[in-house]
């Protein structure tokens, strides 16, 4: 069991939320394929287990731990399954409570563009089947 | 007014309508440069916006023929940016552009998915990325619009 109380593997039923910070990471129907993609430093999409509710503790480790100076818009919501069908994988990493990462992006140092198209196929999945919740409905 | 001239009349009207779309698409592009200029912009260890990215972007926004619709905007976790063209959650083209001529795009068409690198010489779209993006959203697609 992790410090957060939570089981140390992710279940493919669980809710896995990523913080949205910019109102270009989202449509009014969907978060854009970008919101998912990787960081380049760690190779991985930090995510947090929560779902959408209840939303005052979603919203609440988002200000918390991601926001910083920033506005929390909306959160993009996904089952680990939906990312695990992608071919990616979802590991819990805390810290901070609830983390987990998103990783298993393809990643190939003599051809990044290529590397980015493979990267974008995958991030397109995982935002297709993606929630958008709102913060400020 | 006789009748081609007429039609002189409207192709301006309709090409300055245009442009005016495609300047305000660049204004936009811009703002968020300013927005992710700084590294962390997203709170989640993203690099800061290129500007040779933007640059480029520009460019490549300046090349789409005016029956293609216009994209919408992302910056991407390594700082390129991203052009998306959203029929629905099912249905898009996803087109990267970061400081080199080679653009990574992908796509999801129903059941249909891929990806691919093309060359952008900053003059012309490529042909394979111009045929995606109408394949997926048509022709000056109605439902492809910012929130």
């Amino acid at each position: 069991m992790l410090p957060s109380g939570l089981p140390e593997i992710v279940a493919d039923g669980e809710d896995l939320a990523r913080f949205l910070t910019s109102s270009s990471q989202y449509t009014a129907r969907m978060a854009k394929p970008a919101a998912f993609l990787p960081a380049p430093k760690g190779r991985e999409t930090s995510v947090f287990r929560h779902g959408a509710e209840p939303a005052d503790a979603l919203w609440a480790i988002g200000e918390r731990i991601v926001a910083g100076s920033r506005t929390i818009h909306g959160a993009a919501v996904v089952k680990a399954g939906d990312v695990r069908a992608s071919g990616l994988g979802v590991f819990a990493e805390e810290p901070p409570p609830r983390h987990a990462t998103i990783r298993g992006w393809p990643w190939r140092d003599d051809d990044p563009e290529l590397q980015k198209a493979q990267q974008k196929e995958l991030a397109i999945l995982v935002a297709s089947d993606a929630t958008l919740v709102w913060r400020f409905p | 007014m006789d009748n081609a001239t007429e039609r002189v009349e409207r192709q301006r009207e309709s090409s300055q309508a245009l442009f005016g779309k495609k300047a305000a698409k660049i204004d936009q592009l811009w703002a968020l440069a300013r927005e992710c200029a700084d590294e962390n912009w997203d709170g989640t260890g993203a690099a800061a916006i290129e500007i040779g990215a933007v640059l480029r972007t520009e460019g490549f926004l300046r090349a789409l023929p005016d029956r293609v619709p216009l994209p919408e905007l992302a910056v991407e976790p390594d700082g390129a940016v991203s052009l998306d063209w959203i029929r629905s959650p099912r249905r898009l083209v996803s087109v990267s552009v970061g400081r080199g001529s080679r653009l990574a795009f992908a796509w999801l068409d129903g059941t249909n998915r891929g990806h691919a690198v093309e060359r952008f010489d900053g003059e012309t779209v490529p042909g394979p990325i111009l045929e995606r993006i109408e394949a997926v959203v048509g022709n000056g697609d109605a439902a492809l619009r910012a929130p």
